[in-house]
């Protein structure tokens, strides 16, 4: 094909499809052959083994040769070109020196390598092109993960692509899986002891020097976690994504080993591939089979990876600077992807762990990029004078205050920039001429509006130049009333530090999990941010469950959209029903309780779709897009991991097929048990109290002193009956009430004399003391306790007329305890007295136990 | 209504027995004569009606009934609040007795008032605070000066979407209030059912209406979703989808309905797990009908389905749960101590039997037996 029919081929590919769907079948058949015929040329050349120089040191000389015939020649040089023709990367080989064809990073002629590239390209799905996948499987990678290398081909490659890739609607060909059934498969016991036995202890003895949280080179996962039973758990739960038990050869474990050579203990990775494999199947003959239920309704299986991959291509980075999306999923470097050199890589420190489904989750560490690779960021940033920071994050708790998320800064009072958390609050600094040093005054998300939650969130903050700062979470303006609008960042400091998850200092720790990092020197439009945030985060997948051996119908599926939820999860959404024979107009299929099943068993939780009732119908059917079965989604928990675990679908009813499910059991209800005996006897509460009073002394208790006394001490007084919770506190309030009553009573002479007929409130004390006195004493006892004197909780009468009378007269034979009537005193002491009887009795015991 | 309760006799005299039921049942010591009245009952073998007679005290109904229920009316669960019309609800209902089903608590047009008062105002609650007021009178008698009305009257609120307690303005104001309306759900379920979520949490439940507000990772970590939040989520989100069209307007102070708009509460947070449950209506459905939660006991007559909050209340207050959580709560008031052996958990089981036969549903009579099964004490 001639240099002219390639250019013609590229420009055809890249007219944008008028695809409105977001799946389509078949949509790229002739481009998909196209790029078949680059493969079969590509592939019959080139050195699968060689090893290139170390990445960062290469030299390229300045491009000398014709200048770029069109605009996408022209494009294809500044996005891709200069990029790989240095000598420590393409251009070593695929060069006129390095004679290795195809020459699509010759340096003499850019027009020739253009028409060289275009056969290893595919511009509508950069993520597809055999450059991508051929660095990407360990061809000459430039770094030391080949899925990085990967990465930053696909953004070179999607640079070029421009506006194709960004806005164009991307399509997706469903592909469809090799049909299996689901099988029989073993689970991974509760019980730690088998992996103990097992591959345990090899693991301790080779891995614990990087692999374990107290090794000298922490790596997580901490598989090799070693000492106590606590460590084995730990162990335990960190490797069994390492681990097929059906198939243990493919033991992540093993192939790490045997193909990858990494780490190997002996001279023999070989030997000791085949010694940890054979652990492994130790461990695996000690675990059951667990068969699947031959009564279900099933469909075909397939693993997540198995699916076709549905994301990609759809996020805005026409000016990304630096980009974390952390797939290499180990190691202690966290590369950055944006293919903007220099290549601003963070080493991870302390308390990091990978996060499953990519990210980082920080838990007192931080991943730090160095001054120098970080002076891009003032380079870059300082050439627009605008910025946008982009993360995806979890945030683990909402206590947390002056956390550090993201920061270009030297420490806890000299930044740049940084993103931080408050509890509910996102804060944002940004040094300018408007601000201090530290970026103060920062712009926070609104405090009462608890905008940032404990859970995945889409964060961008923008700097504008005029407009200053601006918060959007989840695609939402949510803050943008900045206290130190706009200015100028010339004063921006090229010594500081890019870091994750923490102040470079190590001091401002947060907790939480970041799946993705960008960094724009442009402001992100909002159009641009919701695209971002609609994009999603994380690898997404069609899977495909075959089901036409229950329908017969030809090459149909039910398809979810899955992804790696995070560590513990896979997320499953908006299933849809298809058939990729574009001639079948499939209807009149019922269907009823769809569920997913993992490694031959249905899962136990998170079945969001057993509720599903629907028909799968004419009417609703679209032999492009299908029949959506359910806009719904759902996590479901992940067992061995994405490489091994195999989903299969389960049905209620699908065509003519049932299943007849049994009811969910009723457990038996928990057999009730003897409680502590409790008191059978309790104090009167408040309005009780109150009410007792006032019925044993017949004041009204609206009247204005008590109402105001009872408002006064009424939570002060018991609030529940429990005897034992009665306090000295309780019995001050209650002693100040019966006053108040007691006082009102007596002070009442209609009341009085009604309650007390006879007593001489009108004589002096000793008329009426003690001579007089039980005309007070017994119908204040006959009201309070009731004329009852056989009740155990109730004083005896007698006893409490005793120490009443002893009250008023002191106790016999005893002159140092002297009574309130001795010394005797006018008639308004009398009332006085017969106040303190009525209230000793009433603010007693006798009153307030019922 | 008879009941089939057995008392026993011995210990203290008939009348110590009296005179603890009238300290239990109205808090206050009785008078002579009533005294006298109640003791006579009990030595005639016809200690209900002793009990009976204690309950014509004005104060069973403004101090211990009063109390019995102020906790339920608000966030707090405090005692120390002004009546309401919540609380007037359940004295009224009590008063009521053997016309009026204490099952209406959940869902009837029903609300109680000062005769020759008016009516309350939905904005405000001084109504019930002057009679509160009013209560303390030594003259005020609940018999003839607590009256029913309705709330469709009193409120505006379409005779339809009154839901007895649940659209009290006191219990709008407290659990209709901001939040999601989950409150009113959760607080209706500790008040009338006795269990928190705590105590129904499933996580085999379908989850397929656990709203899109709910994270399913949670601080990154999705098993706390998956052990721990659905277990509550997937039972109780599709129950309160029974109030996806009330709120509580806190400008107007009034509890608001919109028949056919789903509150825009109910899409809080949207974002959070965009894949999760949409609301389009107040369609509520009961998934404690299976697995553990069965064990609630709910009624076979009902459908376990329905739309808005009135149906929701009769779905609970027709469970065997709504039953014995009113016994044991009056049970608790009256014995002043929760039921710990046998002995007590037998006298449950009877006086549930008894609450619900013929469908009377008479929790006056509840207090009753539990004052004579405690008078011994």
């Amino acid at each position: 094909m001639s240099t002219v029919e390639m250019q013609a081929m590229t420009q055809k590919i890249r007219q944008p499809l008028d695809v409105p769907a977001a799946v389509r079948r078949r949509s790229l058949v002739c481009l998909g052959a196209v790029l078949a015929l680059g493969l079969t040329a590509c592939a019959g050349g080139g050195a699968d083994t060689e090893v290139n120089p170390g990445g960062g040191g290469g030299s390229v000389s300045n491009y000398t040769g014709p200048a770029p015939a069109t605009a996408d020649v022209q494009s294809f040089k500044i996005n891709l070109y200069d990029n790989i023709r240095s000598n420590n990367r393409c251009g070593a080989c695929h060069s006129v020196e390095g004679g290795q064809s195809p020459m699509f990073a010759r340096g003499d002629d850019v027009n020739l390598a253009y028409a060289e590239v275009n056969g290893v390209v595919n511009l509508i799905s950069p993520v597809d092109s055999l450059m991508v996948q051929r660095v990407g499987n360990a061809h000459n990678c430039w770094l030391t993960n080949d899925s990085v290398c990967a990465d930053i081909m696909t953004t070179w490659i999607t640079n070029w692509a421009g506006d194709l890739v960004a806005g164009g609607g991307r399509t997706i060909e469903l592909e469809a899986p090799a049909l299996k059934d689901p099988g029989a498969s073993r689970h991974f016991p509760d019980d730690t002891a088998l992996f103990a036995a097992t591959v345990y202890p090899v693991l301790t003895d080779f891995c614990s020097g990087c692999h374990a949280s107290d090794a000298n080179f922490v790596q997580s996962p901490f598989f090799a976690e070693n000492g106590s039973m606590e460590a084995v758990a730990v162990a335990y739960e960190a490797v069994k994504p390492k681990i097929d038990l059906d198939d243990p050869a493919a033991s992540r474990l093993v192939v790490r080993l045997r193909e990858e050579f990494h780490n190997c203990w002996t001279m023999s990775c070989a030997n000791d591939a085949t010694a940890m494999e054979n652990e492994i199947i130790a461990f695996a003959n000690g675990v059951p089979i667990d068969p699947v239920d031959p009564l279900l309704v099933t469909s075909k299986a397939s693993t997540l990876y198995e699916g076709t991959i549905a994301s990609g291509g759809n996020r805005y980075e026409a000016n990304v600077i630096a980009l974390y999306e952390f797939k290499a999923g180990q190691g202690n470097t966290a590369f950055d992807t944006s293919g903007v050199e220099p290549a601003m890589n963070l080493t991870i420190s302390g308390a990091v762990e990978w996060f499953g489904g990519w990210g980082l989750n920080f838990s007192g560490g931080k991943a730090q990029a160095s001054t120098v690779a970080s002076a891009k960021l003032q380079d870059m940033i300082l050439a627009t004078g605008e910025y946008s920071i982009e993360a995806w994050i979890a945030p683990g708790n909402v206590v947390q205050e002056d956390a550090r998320i993201v920061s270009y800064s030297a420490g806890p009072d000299a930044r740049n920039l940084n993103l931080g958390q408050t509890m509910y609050n996102y804060d944002f600094f940004n040094r300018s001429d408007a601000s201090d040093a530290n970026g103060n005054p920062q712009l926070s998300t609104p405090d009462a509006a608890e905008i940032l939650q404990a859970t995945l969130q889409h964060v961008v903050a923008t700097f504008d130049p005029v407009a200053g700062r601006s918060i959007y979470v989840n695609g939402v303006l949510v803050a943008n009333q900045d206290p130190a609008p706009g200015g100028s960042l010339a004063d921006w400091d090229d010594t500081f530090a890019f870091v994750l998850g923490n102040e470079v200092s190590g001091d401002r720790i947060w907790q939480g999990v970041i799946r993705l990092v960008a960094v724009h020197n442009r402001v992100l439009t909002e159009p641009q941010i919701l695209q971002n945030f609609e994009a999603g985060v994380g690898e997404k997948f069609f899977v495909l469950f075959g089901v036409e051996h229950l329908i017969n119908v030809p090459d149909s599926y039910i398809v979810f959209e899955a992804s790696q939820f995070d560590t513990y999860a896979y997320l499953f959404r908006n299933p849809f029903f298809i058939s990729l024979d574009d001639s079948v107009q499939a209807d009149g299929i019922d269907l009823e309780g769809l569920r997913i099943g993992i490694n031959g068993q249905e899962v136990t939780v998170g079945q969001a779709y057993a509720n599903l009732d629907t028909a799968i119908s004419a009417l609703n059917y679209d032999p492009l897009t299908g029949q959506l079965l359910a806009q719904l989604g759902t996590v479901v928990p992940l067992e061995a991991g994405p490489e091994s675990d195999e989903f299969f679908l389960t049905f209620d009813l699908l065509g003519g097929n049932s299943y007849s499910r049994p009811a969910p059991v009723t457990p038996p209800p928990a057999v009730p048990q003897d409680l502590p005996p409790a008191s059978n006897i309790g104090v009167r509460t408040f309005d009780e109290i109150n009410a007792t009073l006032a019925t044993l002394t017949g004041v009204n208790p609206a009247g204005t002193g008590i109402s105001t006394k009872f408002g006064t001490v009424r939570q002060s007084l018991p609030t529940v009956e429990n005897i034992e919770t009665f306090l000295s506190s309780h019995q001050m309030a209650v002693a100040q009430l019966a006053i108040e009553y007691c006082s009102a009573l007596m002070e009442n002479t209609t009341l009085r004399d009604n309650v007390f007929p006879g007593f001489p409130f009108g004589s002096n004390v000793a008329t009426a003391y003690p001579a007089s006195q039980d005309l007070l004493l017994d119908p204040l006892l006959d009201k309070v306790l009731g004329a009852v004197s056989s009740l155990p909780s109730q004083p005896e009468r007698a006893t409490a007329k005793t120490e009443l009378e002893q009250l008023i007269n002191g106790i016999p034979g005893d002159s140092e305890r002297l009574g309130l009537a001795d010394g005797g005193g006018p008639a308004s002491r009398t009332v006085t007295i017969a106040k303190a009887t009525c209230a000793a009795l009433l603010g007693s015991a006798a009153m307030l136990v019922q | 209504m008879s009941c089939t309760v057995s008392v026993s006799l011995a210990g203290p005299d008939e009348r110590a027995q009296a005179f603890r039921i009238h300290n239990r049942l109205a808090g206050v010591p009785p008078s002579e004569s009533i005294l006298n009245s109640m003791e006579a009952d009990i030595i005639d073998g016809d200690e209900l009606d002793a009990a009976r007679t204690a309950m014509t005290n004005k104060h069973f109904y403004t101090v211990t009934l009063k109390n019995f229920a102020a906790p339920w009316t608000n966030r707090e669960q405090s005692v120390f609040v002004p009546l309401n019309d919540y609380t007037a609800l359940v004295i009224g209902m009590v008063k009521d007795s053997g016309t009026v089903p204490f099952t209406d608590i959940l869902s009837a047009d029903l609300l109680y008032v000062r005769a020759g008062a008016g009516l309350p105002s939905a904005n405000s609650n001084a109504y019930y605070e002057a009679l509160e007021q009013a209560m303390l009178a030594p003259t005020f008698n609940p018999q003839t000066e607590l009256v029913a009305s309705t709330q469709s009257a009193a409120y505006g609120i379409p005779v339809n979407a009154t839901a007895g307690a649940m659209t009290t303005r006191a219990a709008s104001e407290a659990f209709f209030i901001a939040g999601t309306n989950r409150a009113m759900f959760r607080f209706t379920l500790m008040n009338h059912m006795c269990t928190d979520l705590e105590g129904v949490h499933d996580t085999t439940i379908v989850p397929d209406r656990i709203r899109q507000d709910v994270s399913r990772s949670p601080g990154g970590d999705s098993r706390v979703f998956l052990n721990n939040c659905i277990g509550c989520h997937a039972g109780m989100d599709p129950l309160a989808q029974a109030f996806a069209y009330y709120n509580f307007d806190e400008t107007a102070a009034r509890l608001l309905y919109s028949p056919g708009t789903v509150v825009s509460k109910y899409f809080n947070n949207d974002t959070t797990f965009e894949d999760g449950f949409v609301t389009p209506d107040d369609a509520w459905s009961n998934y404690w009908r299976q697995g553990q939660n069965a064990s609630l006991g709910w009624s076979s007559s009902l459908p376990g389905s329905g739309s808005g909050a009135k149906s929701l209340g009769e779905e609970l207050a027709a469970s065997d749960a709504f039953a014995q959580c009113q016994v044991t709560k009056v049970f608790r008031n009256v014995c002043l101590r929760s039921p710990v052996d046998q002995p007590d958990r037998t006298q449950i089981t009877a006086m549930t039997a008894n609450f619900r036969a013929g469908n009377a549903y008479n929790l006056r009579e509840v207090f009753a037996q539990s004052a004579v099964y405690c008078m011994d004490e």
